[in-house]
């Protein structure tokens, strides 16, 4: 007897190949599908995921299981609302994360509406986060919890979705793939790399976007917080809020980039203390509980993938903007990562952070602003 | 879940079952008769008797004489040594070029590609909406520099059968070495090479109830051609390499079958061709078939849905158990826009659509009253699909 038909997002590694197998013994009537969303015939052949070698593991998995196996082509779909994003992201001098459009756009809205075409009942992915009681949560395993890649979920999607391996560390998925006899993709090496910027070489997916002659990547000064020109550098795409790496030396403290200014094509230097913020303005908001947070209320916040939340006061939330005042300051609040609420271990929500505050402002709802 | 219904096999034109008298028929070869044709002794022997058998069978169902039939691995290969073998020569005659349509399959396009990129000259016919050649544009190419041309008979994604005698006869009063790759078009055309003024042609086994992995490329007497492949004396040294002994067989009783069930399978599937064809056009009026017009075989539907792809018309067919082909399928599995029909001019978003339905020796009437059936819902399914990412 079936547990309903579910389709299975497979990027030919450990974690979805376990997730189908799973739900594959678990009785659910499992569809793989493998998203190609590189465009042109030729996929790339080295790569840990999105490769042909992907989908040919991908596939080896679905015919281990005796289940069917799909390409689906979302390449240009991806590559407008994932890759162009990315790119207008660092010419707008913001650090974006496109696994999270990449969820929220292909994963999550394509993907699950052709899912729903094909009559599945569930939709599933290999993430490390977990789904109880319809509500999304943390994965168990924190050195591997993928949650703050998950907010932008709609909360339909969230219904439907099944995480098998949420529940689990990676070490225990990889004795599930060797278990479930998935020894194609059991030793798999992780991939930590953005799937569409070769070698980590942001910077090539900028030009190869926008072009050569794109102002984000080409000179301009560095300056300190009043306007001091410090030195010159090869444009600003290639900075990002916190960075040390390529600055000038010869300052009697640490420098970082504590700002960019595209309009000037500026990349603003200070010391670490200038890192710290108070308040962050986060848009683009997406909730996934029924009563979102309101001015006043108390949630924990995490500004980075991997960053420990901190507890802060919401001092504006409306249906786009939220807006928060840190119980603790934070460092490099970075214009485009993601900010994501949580509740104990559930994500309540998150938005793609606008910009720090260097100062929080005060709740409007205390009383102090009623009086 | 409910029981799934029988698959029903849509797809004779990417492959077909062997079938079972080619199957018994080549059984003895895996075992007893499992000898080497260039042995002397008597297990060689044996065998050799029953490779040149298959290939004065073979030759037989051509009107060809034997020694001008050369076994392959396939469709491909023949192709490959049907235009780089002849050109490889010609082109020391100051004859360089190879001419040939842009609605071939892979394996002459890509052989006509590498003949440009190897220092050779390409040049690509125009074809009309149907995708048969234009006389002006084979005229136009025809000059002394062309070594070989070569045109599909019978096009492997829609059908459309080109008027081969006719072209033949021009690109060899031109001077021209003129192969056809008719691996489609055997078993469904009468072929008669004493009549057909053409100088090679290729067929493969598996498309017409043989197994995979044979071929044959018929090599008219006195057609210059070096080998692609160095080593023994096998063929003549056309194709050097043990023989395929059992395959060549099942490749020779296949042909036969094939020649002798011609004319009355042609009607056969000509009529559920043509009922699968109407009831579609008259559920799904918007549906556009490829070809429709120009002389077809009757084994091959090749149609387009607006609103779909190829890739969700072929998911929602496969999950009703219907197993059909898109375009071209590419490496990952995913289904590119077909070459062909981008070159007979059909819009990219309809090309890119295109479902090829290929019936045979599976199909009958109740396949067909089934799919004609389930087809609407399954076009609702696969624009629902399709409408996902746009």
């Amino acid at each position: 007897m079936s547990r309903g038909r579910v389709l299975v997002a497979m990027s030919g590694g450990v974690d979805s190949s376990v997730a189908a197998a799973l739900l594959h013994a678990d009785g659910y009537e499992v569809i793989g599908a493998t998203m190609k969303l590189t465009c042109g015939d030729e996929l790339q052949t080295d790569r840990p995921c999105c490769s042909l070698d992907s989908v040919n593991d991908a596939r080896r998995v679905c015919e281990t299981l005796g289940v069917p196996h799909y390409v689906l082509d979302l390449a240009s779909a991806f590559s407008r609302d994932v890759v162009r994003d990315f790119a207008e992201e660092y010419a707008r001098g913001r650090t974006p994360i496109p696994c999270v459009r990449c969820n929220t756009f292909t994963k999550f809205r394509d993907l699950a509406r052709k899912a729903a075409a094909l009559d599945c009942d569930h939709i599933a992915t290999g993430h490390y986060a977990q789904v109880v009681d319809g509500t999304l949560h943390r994965g168990l395993d924190p050195a591997k919890d993928q949650s703050y890649f998950l907010w932008g979920l709609a909360r339909e999607v969230v219904a439907r979705l099944i995480l098998p391996v949420g529940g689990r560390t990676k070490t225990e998925t990889r004795a599930a793939a060797h278990a479930l006899g998935l020894r194609v993709v059991a030793e798999k090496a992780e991939s930590m790399d953005i799937c569409f910027v070769p070698d980590g070489d942001h910077v090539a997916v900028v030009r190869r976007e926008l072009g050569d002659d794109a102002p984000s990547l080409q000179r301009g000064p560095f300056v300190d917080v009043h306007g001091t020109v410090l030195g010159e550098h090869e444009g600003h795409a290639r900075f990002t809020i916190g960075q040390r790496r390529g600055l000038p030396g010869g300052f009697r403290e640490p420098m970082f980039v504590i700002a960019i200014d595209p309009a000037r094509r500026a990349v603003v230097l200070g010391p670490r203390d200038a890192l710290l913020g108070r308040g962050v303005i986060a848009r683009g908001m997406n909730w996934l509980v029924a009563a979102p947070p309101r001015a006043g209320d108390t949630v924990l916040v995490q500004h980075r993938h991997r960053a420990t939340p901190v507890e802060a006061t919401v001092v504006r939330a409306d249906a786009d903007t939220l807006e928060v005042a840190l119980g603790a300051p934070l460092t490099a609040i970075a214009p485009g990562q993601s900010l994501v609420c949580y509740d104990g271990t559930r994500v309540v929500g998150g938005g793609v952070i606008e910009r720090g505050l260097a100062t929080a402002s005060v709740p409007r709802s205390l009383p102090i602003l009623a009086a | 879940m409910p029981p799934r219904p029988a698959p029903i096999y849509l797809d004779h034109a990417a492959t077909t079952p062997v079938r079972g008298e080619v199957l018994e028929a080549m059984l003895p070869y895996f075992g007893a008769k499992f000898g080497n044709p260039s042995s002397t002794h008597r297990f060689g022997r044996e065998a050799r008797a029953a490779f040149d058998e298959a290939r004065e069978r073979i030759a037989e169902c051509l009107g060809a004489h034997a020694d001008e039939i050369v076994f392959t691995s396939g469709g491909t290969e023949s192709d490959n040594l049907a235009i780089l073998g002849p050109w490889r020569v010609r082109r020391g005659e100051g004859r360089d070029v190879v001419v040939t349509t842009p609605t071939e399959h892979k394996a002459v396009l890509e052989v006509a590609h590498h003949v440009a990129a190897i220092g050779g000259t390409e040049r690509l016919l125009d074809v009309d909406a149907q995708g048969r050649v234009r006389d002006e544009s084979l005229d136009a190419a025809l000059d002394a520099r062309v070594a070989v041309v070569s045109v599909m008979w019978i096009n492997n994604e829609t059908g459309v059968v080109q008027d081969i005698p006719a072209i033949a006869e021009r690109a060899r009063a031109a001077g021209a070495i003129v192969h056809t790759d008719a691996v489609q078009a055997f078993g469904k055309l009468a072929i008669d090479v004493r009549a057909l003024p053409v100088d090679l042609l290729a067929l493969s086994g598996h498309k017409i109830g043989g197994p995979k992995g044979i071929g044959a490329l018929y090599v008219r007497r006195g057609t210059p051609l070096t080998p692609l492949l160095h080593g023994g004396s096998q063929d003549r040294g056309r194709r050097p390499g043990t023989e395929n002994v059992a395959a060549a067989i099942g490749l020779a009783v296949a042909a036969e079958r094939a020649v002798a069930e011609r004319e009355d399978e042609w009607a056969r599937l000509e009529a559920m061709r043509d009922a699968l064809q109407s009831t579609i056009l008259a559920q799904v009026p918007d549906a556009v078939v490829h070809g429709l017009g120009a002389p077809r075989a009757p084994h091959i539907l090749n149609l387009s849905v607006p609103g779909t792809d190829s890739e969700s018309l072929l998911m929602a067919l496969d999950l009703a158990g219907i197993c059909a082909s898109g375009g071209s399928a590419c490496q990952s599995g995913s289904v590119g826009a077909s070459h062909v029909l981008a070159a007979m001019g059909v819009p990219r978003d309809l090309a890119s659509g295109a479902l090829r339905l290929s019936l045979g020796a599976l199909t009958t009437d109740a396949c067909i009253a089934r799919v004609a059936d389930v087809f609407p819902a399954l076009v609702a399914k696969a624009r629902r699909l399709a409408g996902a990412a746009h």
